[in-house]
């Protein structure tokens, strides 16, 4: 440390140093002259004699110098300062090189920050290491909605999702709250066990404060889960177990940014009065600011003891059911756990799966079902729940690869650039080696450079990054509110940056940098700068800078499918038959359940604004659907009177004018009407999918269907209308047999609606005309999802959308910075042929025989590259198979059109100089050797 | 050419040992320690300028000898070599190594006249 130090100021005093050591060194030459003088040789000659013994003076001021220690950094110095004459000199080298390395670097950072985000990050409680995520599996796929006797699984119902996972089978995080309070009571694996329940409902609540409504999302949570999660309160409390229980006073937390933008501040929310879709709760504290629950893809603004379930609940016709609580094949409750210290996942795997095993297969009903058990499966939990890395993990390996290629491609282009510099300046390192300087000393010179380069790219890049970042939350939010993916530039983001850019410069300088210093000599410092035998051998060689531009065609050609594939899997999207017109429709969301709206009000509630809606001047049509027709999946039990009910028929609950408002053509019969409310007989549409599979050639009009509740009959409906295929609850699978309801005629009572107006010009336009109607009918009615039915079905195909636009963005620019390299490479070949061109002009080469010498090099380059990257684009697009829709992943039209455009590009791109090539001055061209 | 034939080459790494020894009797500039290793040495040892100078400024890279700025007996400025505690320390270890070598040499080297003793 001191040596350091020492070492530190001396480098400060670097310049008092050497005139020091010059001083010192001379005093010791007197003394030298001195004592001879004093021993009686004569003044010239002792002065002679002490310089002779001491040799050459600055060689030893040189070895005395590099006892200071600093003879690296000296030279990194001088390095530096050359490496940056260098570039000055070389402007448009320079530029051209930091550019491509700053979209490179720049936009592996952003990719990489979002990598970051999803898969490095901990959740913001105390030691997160030691939170464990329990989940089970489950070897082979389940058929849901079987009727009871025909089951194959334990879980009979369910509230929360499942998902694949590498393995075949299924994967999911629900459990039965039987199954929570066994993992409770293995104290000795758990310090808390704690559980929480992101319903549907309590996504999205109605969350009024002093008669302002708004909507909010919310999570229900044990009585243990703050203390499990170890978060304090940033003021008042937060759920304690007593506020667990059935019967509890209704309390709930809040989140800070709630408690800032709703109360003033976080101090003020303890004991304000909340209404919570029209239930009173007191909020007794807020969470920290950092605080967003386990789940990194969601961000609450309020939590609810999970016993008060029980409460909002009862409000609705599908809502939760205390009976939910002790139902062994109900599965709901997402369960964690803080190991005891020592504890390791693999122990706690060991104990508790034994458990879990045993006591679900008491849950199992029949030998299908005890065949098929759930496995426990303890996860780290320290990362929240994987939401998130499942939704994006693998769009973003895909992106990360295609930049990764881009950087590659930006890295061989510099390459490039370096190696053309590094043979003009042949001579000069000649120079160097021969006047004695050490070749690893000129590559290490050679490499400052490149890193030099490298670094200014990855300083840029960052900036590049800052934006791109932006931009991608952009892209992948797609007009989302709630999207809770933040990437940010860390320090570990950053330093990857500077790893990266540090890494890549020694990637593209060091091959150049051996090359350049792998001279001869003497001809080298012979040769003239238009070339010399040995220039025009290495043209026909297959040369590394042949081999980098085969590189670069071979991935542009990946780049290029890639972009193909997506632009032509967007397009098919784009020209789906949607059975109904997009355009110029306005959607939004209105739930007067939430505030308080009850049966059988509520559907003359409905009714009433759907009218006040279509009386807006411009508004061509209004209707209401319960869901848009994109977003729909409601399944209930219908049959053909004297059938039995089947399970989960598709089924869409509508308001009057629903077709003509959608535009969705009617084969047969009527629209739905104002006549068909409450209290007259009850009449349903059905589409022609629905009308082929169960009417065949008979006609539907005037049939009738049942519609059963709990195995009983509870709607008899007549059919009255047979309406085309439109999309149904997805854009790409194929419509389902569909039955279209009037929403006010009977079970299912109408909750939310989505409200349709089909509109002149803009949709957009009429928002505010909307709000003021909402706001003069009912004020606690919450108005949300505002949207063009465009945009709705845009949410649907948002990663198909993304993707085509990045691919294509950095296809051009893999095109673009290939083309480049192509560019340098054959200029500069033409450039050091100008000779043996004039030579050849001068012989009688005719112009047309020039140009196609120097486009067949081109035509080379460009075959070979392409002859590596066609097998390497088949095997790779296997890869993005399931992003692509309407087409194979071996698209051989895809595959011709990128390969006709990368010929065509590398044509222009080599026709330039070969031009250059056949205009070359045979007398001018023959004075240059 | 002009050294004399009886002169000793100077083992790698006993240079500083006879800096360090040498200024222990009191600070002294580069001129003065070559002169008063070659004198004490009876001429034996010829210490190259171009070894000395880059030796002192490794020394006191390492801290066990520090340097200052004084003015000779004859009143010209001299940079002035004097021992650190550590240097001393330092003296202390690298003495006791050597006279462990040289005792080892001796044993080895000599063991016939001892027999003949």
């Amino acid at each position: 440390m001191n040596a350091f130090f020492r070492k530190l100021r001396w480098l400060a005093e670097r310049r008092n140093k050497e005139t020091e050591l010059r001083e010192e060194l001379q005093f010791h030459l007197e003394e030298e002259a001195e004592r001879r003088q004093a021993e009686g040789q004569a003044g010239e000659e002792a002065r002679r004699a002490a310089r002779r013994e001491l040799g050459n003076l600055t060689l030893v001021e040189e070895n005395t110098r590099a006892m200071w220690g600093w003879t690296v950094l000296e030279q990194l110095g001088q390095d530096l300062r050359f490496a940056f004459r260098t570039m000055a000199a070389n402007r448009l080298f320079t530029l051209l090189a930091i550019a491509s390395l700053a979209l490179g670097i720049g936009a592996n950072t952003a990719i990489y920050s979002f990598m970051d985000a999803i898969l490095l990050r901990s959740l913001p409680v105390a030691d997160p290491q030691s939170l464990a995520m329990l989940n089970w599996h489950v070897g082979y796929r389940i058929v849901r909605g079987k009727a009871a006797e025909e089951r194959d699984f334990v879980m009979h119902g369910m509230s929360g999702s499942t998902w694949d996972e590498d393995k075949p089978g299924i994967t999911s995080n629900i459990f039965p709250y039987p199954a929570y309070e066994l993992f409770r009571k293995y104290d000795s694996v758990f310090s808390v066990v704690f559980a929480h329940y992101p319903s549907w409902q309590v996504m999205r609540v109605n969350l009024a404060i002093k008669g302002q409504a708004g909507i909010a999302t919310g999570d229900y949570v044990s009585g243990d889960y703050f203390r499990g999660l170890a978060v304090p309160p940033a003021a008042g409390r937060l759920v304690l177990p007593d506020d667990d229980r059935p019967g509890a006073p209704a309390v709930a937390v809040v989140s800070y940014a709630f408690s800032q933008s709703r109360f003033g501040g976080a101090a003020n929310a303890p004991g304000q009065q909340i209404l919570i879709d029209n239930l009173p709760f007191t909020v007794v504290g807020v969470t920290p600011p950092e605080f967003f629950g386990v789940d990194p893809a969601s961000a609450p603004d309020v939590w609810l003891p999970m016993h008060t379930n029980e409460l909002m609940g009862a409000a609705h016709q599908f809502g939760f059911r205390p009976e939910g609580y002790l139902d062994k094949n109900y599965y709901w409750v997402e369960v964690l756990g803080r190991l005891r210290p020592g504890v390791s996942l693999a122990q706690a795997q060991s104990v508790l799966a034994p458990a879990f095993h045993q006591w679900v297969a008491g849950t199992a009903s029949n030998d299908r079902e005890r065949a098929h058990l759930p496995a426990l499966v303890v996860k780290e939990g320290g990362g929240g729940l994987d939401t998130l890395r499942r939704r994006y993990s693998q769009p973003l390996y895909v992106l990360m690869a295609m930049v990764g290629l881009i950087l590659a491609l930006a890295c061989a282009n510099v390459a490039n650039l370096l190696l053309a510099r590094a043979a003009a300046r042949r001579r000069e390192i000649a120079l160097r080696l021969s006047v004695g300087a050490g070749r690893m000393r000129i590559v290490r010179q050679l490499l400052t450079e490149s890193v030099l380069l490298a670094s200014l790219g990855g300083a840029l890049g960052v900036l590049f990054a800052l934006w791109g970042i932006r931009f991608l939350t952009v892209l992948l939010a797609n007009g989302r509110a709630n999207f809770t993916l933040h990437a940010e530039l860390n320090w570990h983001v950053q330093g990857a940056a500077a790893a990266l850019s540090f890494l890549t410069g020694i990637l593209f300088g060091l091959a150049p940098a051996l090359a350049a210093t792998r001279v001869d000599i003497l001809p080298a410092l012979k040769a003239t700068w238009a070339g010399g035998p040995e220039a025009r051998r290495a043209f026909r060689r297959i040369s590394l800078s042949h081999a980098l531009v085969v590189s670069q065609i071979a991935i542009s050609l990946l780049m290029l499918v890639a972009a193909g594939l997506f632009v032509r899997t967007l397009s098919n999207l784009e020209s789906i038959q949607l059975g109904f017109n997009r355009e110029n429709v306005l959607l939004f969301q209105l739930d007067a359940r939430k505030a308080g709206h009850q049966d059988p009000e509520i559907a003359a509630f409905y009714g009433d604004l759907r009218k006040r809606f279509a009386a807006i001047p411009g508004v061509r049509d209004a209707s209401l659907s319960e869901d848009s027709l994109l977003q729909a999946g409601t399944g209930l039990p219908i049959s053909l009177p004297g059938a039995p009910p089947g399970n989960g028929d598709r089924l869409l609950n509508v308001g009057p004018a629903f077709f003509r408002t959608m535009q969705i053509p009617l084969l047969a019969g009527r629209d739905f009407q104002e006549t068909d409310r409450p209290g007259v007989p009850a009449v349903a549409v059905i589409n022609r999918a629905f009308a082929q599979a169960n009417f065949g050639d008979r006609n539907p009009l005037g049939q009738h269907l049942i519609l059963w509740k709990d195995d009983r009959p509870a709607r008899d409906m007549e059919i009255v209308g047979v309406a085309g295929n439109a999309r149904y609850g997805s854009l790409t699978e194929d419509v389902p047999p569909l039955v279209y309801m009037p929403y006010n005629q009977g079970y299912p009572h109408p909750d939310q609606m989505v409200y349709a107006l089909r509109t002149a010009g803009d949709p957009l336009r009429y928002v505010p005309s909307v709000r003021e109607i909402v706001r003069q009918a009912d004020a606690q009615v919450p108005l949300s999802e505002v949207r063009t039915q465009a945009a709705d079905i845009d949410q649907t195909i948002a990663q198909e959308i993304t993707f085509a636009e990045l691919c294509s963005g950095f296809a051009i620019l893999a095109l673009a910075i290939a083309c480049v390299g192509l560019y340098g490479t054959v200029a500069y070949n033409v450039a050091r042929r100008t000779g043996e061109i004039g030579i050849r002009m001068a012989v009688g080469a005719q112009h047309g025989r020039l140009v196609w010498m120097v486009l067949r090099e081109v035509l080379m380059l460009a075959a070979v590259g392409m002859a590596i990257s066609v097998p390497v684009a088949l095997g790779a697009s296997k890869l993005v198979g399931s992003f692509l829709f309407g087409l194979k992943p071996n698209d051989p039209l895809t595959l011709a059109l990128a390969m006709a455009t990368l010929l065509g590009a590398a044509l222009l791109a080599g026709y330039v100089p070969a031009r250059k090539a056949s205009r070359i001055d045979p007398m001018i061209a023959l004075r240059h050797e | 050419m002009s050294r004399p034939p009886s002169r000793v080459e100077l083992l790698q790494g006993t240079l500083d040992l006879l800096i360090l020894r040498t200024l222990v009797a009191g600070p002294t500039h580069g001129h003065a320690i070559a002169k008063h290793i070659q004198r004490t040495s009876e001429d034996l040892l010829q210490v190259e300028t171009g070894s000395l100078y880059p030796a002192l400024h490794r020394l006191e890279a390492k801290g066990w000898i520090a340097a200052s700025w004084e003015l000779s007996d004859k009143g010209k400025r001299a940079r002035y070599y004097r021992l650190t505690p550590l240097g001393r320390k330092q003296l202390a270890a690298e003495q006791s190594k050597w006279e462990a070598f040289s005792r080892a040499m001796g044993l080895i080297l000599q063991p016939v006249d001892q027999e003949g003793q």
